[in-house]
């Protein structure tokens, strides 16, 4: 073991980087500003569309960064520098939730006072689907959002210097705290922005089904950024290939559980085939549509099922990067399966329109350059952690 | 308290050598029952013979000998069934998941996780076979081509139970034996009597402890734990079906699934906290099955009680938003209704007991945890009680309300199932070793060497 004694030095990010991620920033901002030119409420829909997407990812890094300090893993500590980056848009998306406030006419129908009026179902639901408590609930969602992503990574980058083993004393508590906020918080923002977009319809495993995207649009953000970083030498030199393969247990894991989960609510609605239920799958399945369905369960299952069955696979570095890209768009199609066709509604089936990714593209772009201002002003890797040298031992 | 996060908890305490593995484990069943034991047995067989003499009466009179009436057609029955397979969980759950997740510390409870496991799907088997009113025709619920030109119905999720649960305890027990053939060799090795060596020759199929021997085990090992690992999902899914596919307002809802699955974990691991907290002391297990190991466990629990408070909380929150006039009602019944003194006792067993997992000391300290897995194997048999008999007990119209009191005969079948179960377990720990001797040994300090030479 000639290279036991290698240590991890800081290597920058080039210029590279940050002008692939300001020029996506700026198509998409175009892109997005064309779209609202053309149709507001549709523009609406599409930036609600990028607005989860990204924030899926962040959020979902959130979560793998408490889950190692709960389940005490060493083998993600060598590579925690990188969801700890990704995790860093989250705070953004208070001042990026201001557009929608602005939309929700647009988007939701129940703020519109008139329709909930004439309906009994809305105004049942009226203490707890209004804007005002509405925004206090998107508020403070993001504030304890944030409020986990600044110490955890505070007490993180501390440790750099100090070595501090209380310092990850503290975030274990930190993390274990914010499990169980962040199952509720999660659920609650993903009735508000997208479950409420049709206020009639209900499902109680919904915020489950968030969860198991926004874990996975997480994970699978974590694998492209860590193999493609420790493809070019950028994180800590002792880290093996075998080291990646419980980021590709993982992604097969979630993506088996996504699927269990999307066919737990089909199997049930359909089987029980009470109308104010089966409405927002028929919703889904006219027109057009019924492809998209389709295509869901393709893209979203079956191929990355086949991707990363195999043990060697889920150690190949080639093949989790395209497994990541793959699973990144997969949970794009899937927000937009959930998230478009209440724009449609009854009146068309689906049409496809190229300025509807002008906003997840302009997000994408926000990400890609605060990752590279995050990575060149830090270290990445933990080097203060004492699970590190756990972490590059480990062998599977 | 300070720990070094920089290094691995040892998984045996005490500098155990490997022969002395070896020797604890195996102690039990080299020496003769003590009184004790018998007393034991005795106590644990009285209660299956209670349960035994309840199945008589049930099978002579009939299943009116049940509390049972409209509307509450499902009761005690089906709640012990839902009970007895989510105790089945923890097994599998520890030794296929934990396994594949390459968590070390399974090594010294997944095989009596594993053992419990069998015996309580055995047990539950039972309920919905004798639940069905005449059992002697249940042969019919397997579909094979018979003259009688009956066939069954695959749209029913209780069908789907037969299969699901038939899988579970086929491949559960595959995986316990596979684990149990070196085992097995060992006692083979170390038995003196010739009635003893043979049984043990004959389970260990010849087993030499080769290198060979070691490769297709291990191979077989991860294979099995592959296929175990859906089906511990599948089954409470399955279970959960049974109700969620209705159209019943508190049986009809979507996170049903992986709510059965998380309860079932949440029960099956403070089952298994509960027994070894007597196997551990009975058998001077407290090195090997560690208070670090219960520690775990406690953490276990207490992330699955608050996924089931997380469940009862998004059931209530969606009741009430669905505006749903029946679904709003069967919630208010339930926390309100006559039935509310069952439901209080769940939700404070399951969700308000277990948080006092969250402090250390209370995780570390053998009465609180047994206090605490005893109330949450209460709560979970309540909670399965609550879902089935209050969503039922008032129907749509007030004049097909009721109220369910169980019979003697009921409590009679309840207290036998634990008989049988207890039983079972009691059995088990005389006859094969209540701890994995190769798996254990393999965690072992300096069994696994590193390029330090071993040294910690």
């Amino acid at each position: 073991m000639s290279n036991d004694n290698l240590q991890y030095e800081k290597k920058f990010l080039p210029g590279k980087v940050l002008n692939i991620g300001m020029a996506l920033l700026a198509i998409g901002l175009i892109v997005g500003a064309l779209a609202f030119v053309l149709d507001p409420v549709r523009a609406g829909f599409s930036y609600l569309l990028g607005f989860f997407f990204v924030l899926t990812i962040g959020v979902g890094a959130l979560f793998i960064i408490a889950l190692e300090y709960v389940a005490g893993a060493d083998w993600s500590t060598p590579m925690r520098r990188v969801p700890e980056f990704l995790g860093s848009s989250v705070p953004f998306f208070l001042l990026l939730a201001v557009p929608l406030f602005f939309l929700m006419n647009d988007l939701y129908h129940w703020t519109h006072t008139a329709a909930v009026e004439s309906d009994p179902i809305l105004k049942g639901k009226e203490p707890y689907l209004n804007i005002s408590f509405f925004i206090i609930r998107v508020v403070v969602i993001f504030v304890l959002w944030s409020a986990y992503y600044f110490f955890v990574v505070r007490n993180s980058r501390k440790q750099d210097e100090t070595r501090d083993q209380k310092l990850t004393k503290k975030n274990i508590v930190l993390s274990a705290v914010f499990i169980p906020i962040f199952a509720i918080t999660l659920t609650l923002a993903g009735i508000d922005w997208m479950m409420s977009l049709d206020a009639h319809w209900f499902s109680t495993i919904y915020g489950v089904y968030v969860f198991s995207g926004a874990l996975l649009a997480g994970l699978a953000a974590t694998t492209l950024a860590v193999v493609m970083l420790k493809e070019r030498g950028y994180l800590h030199p002792r880290m093996h290939n075998d080291s990646l393969a419980s980021l590709g247990g993982l992604l097969f894991a979630f993506i088996n559980f996504w699927a269990y989960i999307a066919f737990s609510q089909f199997l049930l609605i359909w089987y029980a085939n009470l109308p104010e239920e089966t409405v927002w799958f028929i919703r889904r399945w006219e027109g057009a549509w019924s492809i998209i369905t389709l295509v869901l369960i393709v893209v979203h299952f079956l191929v990355p099922y086949t991707m990363l069955v195999s043990a060697p696979s889920k150690k190949n570095p080639k093949r989790l990067k395209f497994a990541a890209v793959w699973i990144l768009f997969a949970h794009l199609i899937d927000l937009y399966w959930l998230i478009m066709p209440e724009y449609h509604g009854e009146k068309s089936g689906f049409i496809y329109v190229l300025t509807e990714f002008g906003f997840p593209i302009a997000m994408i772009g926000g990400l890609v350059v605060l990752f590279y201002f995050n990575f060149n002003k830090h270290n990445a890797v933990p080097v203060g952690d004492p699970k590190l040298e756990r972490g590059l031992m480990n062998r599977p | 308290m300070n720990i070094d996060y920089s290094k691995e908890l040892p998984l045996i305490h005490g500098r155990l050598s490997l022969g002395e593995i070896e020797d604890l484990i195996a102690k039990p069943m080299s020496e003769k029952p003590n009184r004790k034991y018998y007393i034991a047995l005795a106590v644990t067989l009285t209660l299956f013979l209670i349960g035994a003499i309840s199945l008589g009466y049930t099978f002579y009179y009939g299943i009116g000998m049940w509390g049972n009436n409209q509307p509450v057609g499902w009761a005690f029955e089906i709640v012990n069934f839902v009970f007895w397979i989510g105790i089945g969980h923890a097994g599998t759950l520890i030794s296929a998941i934990l396994f594949l997740l390459r968590q070390k510390w399974r090594t010294a409870i997944a095989r009596f996780a594993e053992t419990m496991t069998i015996f309580a799907v055995m047990v539950a088997g039972i309920f919905p076979t004798i639940h069905t009113g005449r059992p002697w025709l249940d042969g019919y619920l397997l579909p094979y081509p018979s003259q009688n030109g009956l066939w069954v119905n695959f749209t029913s999720p209780l069908l789907w139970d037969v299969f699901a649960v038939s899988t579970y305890f086929t491949v559960s027990l595959v995986f316990w034996y596979i684990g149990l053939i070196p085992d097995f060799a060992v006692m083979r090795d170390r038995t003196t009597t010739k009635v003893k060596k043979f049984i043990y020759s004959l389970f260990s199929l010849g087993w030499r402890h080769s290198n060979r021997n070691w490769q297709h085990y291990e191979k077989s090992y991860v294979i099995l734990a592959g296929f175990a690992t859906p089906l511990v999902l599948s089954v409470h899914t399955i279970v959960s079906f049974d109700f969620a596919v209705s159209i019943m307002p508190g049986w009809h809802t979507t996170i049903f699934p992986p709510y059965f699955v998380g309860g079932a974990i949440f029960s099956g691991f403070a089952m298994v906290v509960t027994v070894l907290l007597f196997v551990r002391k009975v058998f001077d297990l407290e090195n090997i099955i560690t208070v670090d190991h219960l520690e775990r466990m406690n953490k276990v629990i207490l992330a699955t009680g608050m996924m089931v408070g997380y469940a009862y909380a998004t059931e209530f929150f969606i009741a009430w938003y669905s505006g749903v006039p029946f679904e709003q009602f069967v919630f208010i019944n339930r926390i309100f209704g006559p039935y509310a003194w069952a439901y209080w006792i769940m939700v404070s067993c399951n969700v308000i007991f277990p948080q006092f997992f969250w402090f250390r000391k209370l995780r570390r300290s053998i009465p609180v945890m047994f206090i605490i897995v005893i109330l949450v194997n209460v709560g979970m048999w309540f909670e399965r009680f609550v879902i089935v008999v209050t969503s039922l007990h008032r129907d749509y119209l007030p004049s097909s309300w009721g109220y369910f009191k169980p019979t003697i005969f009921d409590i009679g079948l309840l207290v036998g199932s634990f008989g049988m179960f207890f039983t079972l377990v009691l059995l088990f720990v005389k006859a094969m070793p209540v701890v994995s001797i190769a798996e254990v040994k393999a965690v072992a300090d300096g069994a696994q060497p590193t390029h330090h030479g071993g040294e910690h």
